[in-house]
């Protein structure tokens, strides 16, 4: 780095000392100390992603712009969205054809449209994705944790009972690209005591924590019973007693009043009312977001629902883009903002902030943002439309991409950030960085965006190298 | 100097470079930190650390903490920089750390205490008497079989065994059985290669953000580990690699725009340096490191010596016009020619790290194994060796040991667990150790993910039927069964024919033949295979059988044959699809060579009458091809299915996951120590452990006949020990129907998930 004027010295300088002065140069991972680093107040203590895997297109969603009907020959280059806008109860904000549920409840949340993603050369939704979940862009030398590995590693379990990190809808085997998926879906350095209870298939969810296939719950309950007894006759019992057989003990108590607990029954979607369940409509994301609601009530601290990542498929549109974001959006429509309403209802709203998003967006022309050496990877290129299959927005755009909040101190029926008008619809005004952005969510959570905790004797930060800001402007 | 060590040591001496800035020395003070010059001798105006000292802006001025300096101590502070600084260049305000020797060291032993001779615990009784403290007492037998077993090869001892072991009343057995179990060349392989894998990352799958990943060397590795290479030569092959273990080098290619210190270059030089030498280039492949000695320019230069094109290097990502010279750390062992070409290069550097003099080299390796198997490094963590070692001595001359001893892996094993330092029973430790930990015996340590799924399996007899690892694991020609050492004649030219019956689609046969020799045989050979299975027998005696047709059976069976008429009879099976058995023999009397092979003259058992064999395919026509010439020779009589299937051969799962084992993505030197919530979850209802307990369950039922005994055999297998009264009534109330598989399934549980089971002590 060239720094020859003193000027510039001083202020890296004074970054580098801000940064390492917080840090404890003592070995383990501790945060650092509170005289440094200060905790902003929390104004939500449940936090809920709803994520949308694979690049959802923000003109034909959250940010729409000038609409051209399917028209055999018409020049692709003019088209921007491929759906009309609709109206919200926000007085000013249009989101797209196809979300007038979530039209409804904008007045509870926050627009933000103007977050961008750097330019990594070859768009791979994987490294977008860990880039998201975790604020560094792979790879790394230090495995970094997935953004609810933070808050369950600084915060804590929100109920004692209830895992910390909830990780619902996105399968990590039998899929593609299931190896990159996993390199972020995880706590990290920070230990697996930190990682996500995964939980792909949200009718099933309650396999998960109850007694094993097939088993009774007597003969479960018995069966912990007689382990008990069995370390209580333990002939060395006395002499044994050391860290990692205390450790051991303590895990396997903490799962097993899991499995024995009434909590568990957040995990059973069987016990939601039946019109309840209705509400939130017939698919897996739909189902997941019931379950989401759930959790919160019991207590989990934080929950990832997704509509699931699978290379080509739902919101990683490459072709037929329209028709399948039509079909999207009403598989998220009604189950998102039954969540919001739901959560209201039950006073729960203001505690728990709701996130939507996804790791870019998407374009009819650009791949990447102009200039970037991005491969079009289009699977349905032409000048000029001649089937349905081509209409639609099948490149990935790092630009301007669309995200929403709800509750956790969020202003209601504000708009944030603006995309440019006319194609390449970059994000002029207000842009937000993933580190900015984490910042915010952090700083909504009550941890600092400057948390750090050492790693090969290193600070590991929150968001990057602590630099992010939150934007404080969304907040009421 | 007073002023210095009050407002500043803390932060900038003994090791604390904070903002790459250190003023243990004064020459250190002058060559600043990652921002550049601080002090310049002669100019108090141009000193930018007086500058940070008097500023009046809390958010720079240093230390950051504190009242900061007073007025008068800022005058004295730039009238001696005004005035050039006098320091005595010999005196240090603190020190830089203990810095790692380079070069082996002999140590001299101390004098061996009472009758304990072995120098690891000469070594370590002096170092005990140095810290008052007593010397923990010998293991007992069964814990220290136990341990063994684990450590050597992975699995458990069986009941049986542990028995002996006990009976045994040789005083060396302790040796022998070490010995004995170093040359089970297989399981050894098996084991060890979880460890490798890790050291080296070598995986199965794995994320290369879509490339293919890396390239694996997994049939390189475990070649090595079966013939137990030397370590200096692994290395060697692995750094001047050849195809088979190039994986290593060439690290990653990831896709797209990666930070400047995760090119395949830095991988290079991040990797070689930590696995061979214990020594973190991760921070410096970035910028100066701000922990230690190494720089920017050392990183990059070692990265340069793997690289095709020159390098220029890049500071947190963004280049500097500085151009990287091919060159390694340690010049005073010899350097690489920047000159040469890359591999050349590669070469020269191979033969530096496993110079004669590389202690470093020698220091790490016994470092890590010692770790392994005593369950904490003499120097910790073992990635960091410029760490302090707990005890100098022993560390030096373990190094020197293995590089006599021919950098022998095995070897080395042996020399530390015939001490009794590995023989004592196991410390006790109440919360994980730290900077004040102090030798007491072997640290107990969690079984690895593939200890637990191998143990679990060998008692539950649930092992995977298939490999997913490419790795040979043939039966050895090297093997101690006195009778391959005959020589054995490699089959002829084969003109057999692949029998059956008339019927192509019946499913159990029965074929025999008749064999006149006129002297027992010197030698006889057999080769045989059937689609899908058959058992052999000779006048009555089984001699062989197999199931899987593309593995033929290749046996030396002159013991079977006597002279005059012999009958080989046949049991046949077939599953499906083709069907066809196909053997040669070839008897030597030592006149003469009698060849007989299956074709019409074998004869088929239909309903009660033996009638000519049909000849299905003559050799080599069929669907089966040419698989005899590839057999390879084992001992008869013996079950000839492979050893079993262990964890490390197969990809990680979700449980093995959950247990602890590593993506391998980044090189993993130590597993989790402890078991966590989520893990407890899984091992309390997850699916796949359900499903071996089950399936050991009906086997357990079927087989067995008495709960006593079998819950005494579980304990020894398990625990290497007998229940005691209270644990066999806890038990027998848990199985109070032993025929009952799910009262069976849970007392295996509750013994699978006793800390004692799944610690190694």
């Amino acid at each position: 780095m060239n720094i020859p004027a003193q000027i510039q010295r001083r202020d890296f300088l004074k970054q580098l000392s801000l940064a390492s002065t917080a840090a404890l140069a003592t070995e383990g991972t501790r945060a650092w100390g509170n005289d440094i680093v200060i905790h902003p107040k929390a104004k939500a203590d449940s936090c809920v992603l709803i994520w949308m895997a694979g690049g959802m297109a923000a003109p034909d969603t959250f940010d729409p712009k000038a609409y051209l009907p399917f028209e055999k020959g018409l020049e692709v280059k003019k088209i921007l969205s491929t759906f009309p806008a609709i109206d919200t109860n926000v007085d000013g904000i249009k989101i797209s054809k196809g979300l007038e549920n979530i039209a409804q409840v904008m007045d509870r949340g926050t627009l933000i449209r103007s977050a961008v993603q750097p330019d990594l050369g070859s768009i791979l939704h994987s490294r977008h994705q860990y880039h998201w979940h975790t604020g560094y862009v792979p790879p790394l030398t230090v495995a970094a944790p997935h953004l609810g590995a933070w808050m369950a590693k600084v915060l804590g379990p929100k109920n004692e009972v209830i895992p910390p990190f909830i990780n619902i809808g996105q399968r990590l085997e039998g899929v593609g690209e299931k190896e990159e998926l996993k390199a972020f879906t995880t706590a990290g350095f920070f230990g697996s005591e930190y990682g996500p209870m995964n939980l792909p298939y949200p009718e099933q969810a309650i396999q998960s924590v109850q007694p094993p296939e097939g088993m009774e719950p007597g003969r479960f309950s018995n069966r912990y019973k007689h382990f008990k007894k069995l370390i209580d006759q333990n002939p060395n019992r006395d002499q044994l007693s050391d860290f990692q057989r205390e450790s051991m003990l303590r895990s396997m108590e903490s799962a097993h009043r899991l499995l024995q607990s009434t909590e568990k029954d957040a995990f059973d979607l069987t016990q939601e009312p039946k019109d309840s369940y209705a509400k939130y409509g017939d698919t897996r994301f739909g189902r997941g977001c019931l379950l989401a609601r759930r959790l919160v009530e019991k207590g989990a601290r934080f929950i990832e629902v997704t509509t699931e990542y699978v290379p080509f498929l739902h919101w990683d549109t490459h072709e037929n883009g329209h028709t399948t974001a039509a079909r999207m959006k009403k598989e998220i429509d009604q189950p998102v903002a039954q969540l919001i309403q739901d959560l209201e209802a039950k006073g729960l709203l203001d505690t728990t902030l709701v996130i939507l998003a996804s790791e870019f967006s998407r374009d009819m022309m650009i791949e990447g943002v102009p200039g970037s050496n991005a491969q079009d990877q289009s699977r349905a290129r032409t000048d000029k439309l001649q089937e349905m299959k081509q209409y639609g927005l099948h490149r990935h755009f790092t630009g301007g991409t669309s995200l929403a909040m709800w509750g956790g101190g969020v202003k209601g029926g504000f708009s944030y950030g603006k995309t440019a008008n006319e194609r390449p619809l970059m994000a002029v005004e207000n842009p937000v960085s993933i580190e900015d952005l984490h910042a915010t969510i952090f700083t909504a959570m009550g941890i600092s965006p400057k948390t750090a905790y050492e790693v090969e004797k290193r600070p590991f930060f929150a968001t990057k190298d602590g630099t992010g800001k939150a934007v404080k402007d969304i907040f009421s | 100097m007073p002023i210095l060590k009050k407002h500043c040591a803390e932060c900038h001496t003994d090791g604390n470079k904070k903002g790459g800035l250190s003023i243990n020395t004064r020459v250190e003070f002058l060559a600043g930190g990652e921002g550049g010059e601080v002090a310049i001798a002669g100019n108090a105006a141009e000193s930018f650390f007086l500058e940070l000292t008097g500023s009046a802006d809390l958010d720079e001025r240093m230390p950051p903490k504190g009242p900061g300096v007073s007025a008068s101590e800022l005058a004295i502070l730039k009238q001696w920089v005004q005035e050039g600084m006098d320091w005595d260049e010999s005196y240090t305000l603190g020190s830089s750390g203990w810095e790692p020797p380079l070069k082996p060291r002999i140590v001299t032993l101390p004098p061996a205490l009472e009758n304990r001779d072995h120098p690891i615990d000469r070594i370590v009784d002096a170092y005990h008497l140095k810290k008052n403290a007593t010397p923990p007492a010998l293991a007992s037998d069964s814990l220290f079989l136990r341990r063994a077993y684990l450590d050597i090869i992975g699995i458990l001892p069986s009941p049986k065994e542990l028995l002996n072991f006990i009976k045994n009343p040789s005083p060396s057995k302790q040796a022998q059985v070490i010995d004995l179990l170093l040359e089970r060349e297989i399981a050894y392989a098996d084991h060890w290669l979880t460890f490798w894998n890790d050291l080296l990352r070598n995986d199965y799958t794995g994320t290369g953000f879509i490339t293919k990943g890396r390239t694996q060397i997994t049939s390189w590795l475990y070649a090595a580990l079966r013939s137990n290479k030397p370590y200096d030569q692994m290395t060697r092959e692995l750094i001047d690699a050849e195809e088979d273990a190039a994986g290593f080098v060439n690290g990653i290619k990831w896709r797209g725009n990666v930070n400047a210190s995760q090119t395949r270059n830095m991988q290079f030089a991040q990797n070689v340096s930590q696995v061979f030498l214990g020594i973190n280039m991760k921070c410096a492949s970035c910028h100066d490191s701000f922990i230690d000695r190494w720089t920017l320019q050392e990183a990059y230069d070692l990265a340069a010596i793997f690289a095709d094109k020159p390098l220029e290097l890049e500071r947190c990502d963004l280049p500097t016009g500085k151009m990287a010279k091919p060159r390694w750390m340690f010049p005073e062992l010899g350097q690489v020619d920047p000159k040469a070409d890359k591999k050349k290069r590669l070469q020269q550097l191979a033969t530096l790290m496993t110079h004669p003099e590389n202690g470093r080299f020698t220091r790490t390796i016994v470092n890590r194994i010692w770790a392994q198997i005593m369950g904490r490094g003499i120097v910790h963590p073992v990635d960091a060796m410029h760490t302090k070692p707990w005890n100098e001595d022993l560390l030096d001359f373990l190094a020197l040991q293995f590089a006599k001893e021919g950098y022998d892996l095995k070897k080395f094993l042996r020399f530390v667990m015939t001490s009794h330092a590995y023989g004592g029973k196991s410390d006790r430790l109440e919360a994980e150790p730290g900077t004040d930990y102090v030798f007491h015996g072997p640290v107990p340590k969690r079984m690895t993910a593939e200890q637990l799924m191998d143990s679990i399996w060998q008692v539950t007899q649930t092992h995977p039927t298939r490999a997913d690892a490419k790795v040979d694991r043939s039966p050895s020609f090297r093997s101690h069964d006195s009778t391959l050492t005959r020589d054995s004649r490699k089959p002829k030219n084969i003109d057999a024919f692949w029998i059956w019956g008339p019927d192509s689609q019946a499913r159990k046969v029965k074929l025999r033949t008749w064999v006149d020799l006129p002297s027992t045989p010197k030698t006889a050979s057999l080769l045989a295979t059937c689609d899908n299975a058959f058992s052999l027998k000779v006048n009555g005696q089984f001699v062989t059988s197999s199931k899987e047709w593309n593995k033929p059976m290749y046996h030396e069976v002159s013991n079977f044959f006597q002279t005059g008429k012999n009958l080989i009879e046949v049991d046949a099976e077939m599953f499906g699809g083709g069907a066809g058995f196909i053997a040669q023999f070839i008897f030597e009397t030592g006149k003469q060579a009698i060849m007989i092979e299956t074709n019409k003259d074998w004869e088929f058992l239909l309903d009660k009458d033996w009638i000519a064999a049909t000849e299905v395919h003559p050799y080599g026509s069929g669907p089966w091809q040419r698989p005899l010439e590839k057999a390879q020779q084992t001992p008869p009589g013996t079950n000839h299915n492979d050893p079993s299937i262990r964890a490390s051969l197969v990809k990680n799962d979700f449980l093995m996951r959950s247990l602890g084992r590593p993506h391998r993505d980044q090189v993993v030197t130590s597993r989790p120590a402890e078991l966590t919530t989520l893990q407890a979850i899984d091992l309390a209802n997850g699916n796949i452990l359900s499903q071996y307990l089950q399936q050991g369950a009906k086997r357990i039922t079927r087989d067995e006949t008495d709960t006593k005994d079998f819950i005494d055999w579980l304990f020894q297998y398990t625990l290497a020990r007998l229940p005691t009264n209270g644990e066999k009534q806890v038990l027998a109330s848990i199985v109070q129907n032993p025929q009952n598989p799910k009262q069976v399934e849970d007392l295996l549980w509750l013994v699978f998930m006793q800390p004692d089971f799944q610690i190694i002590r």
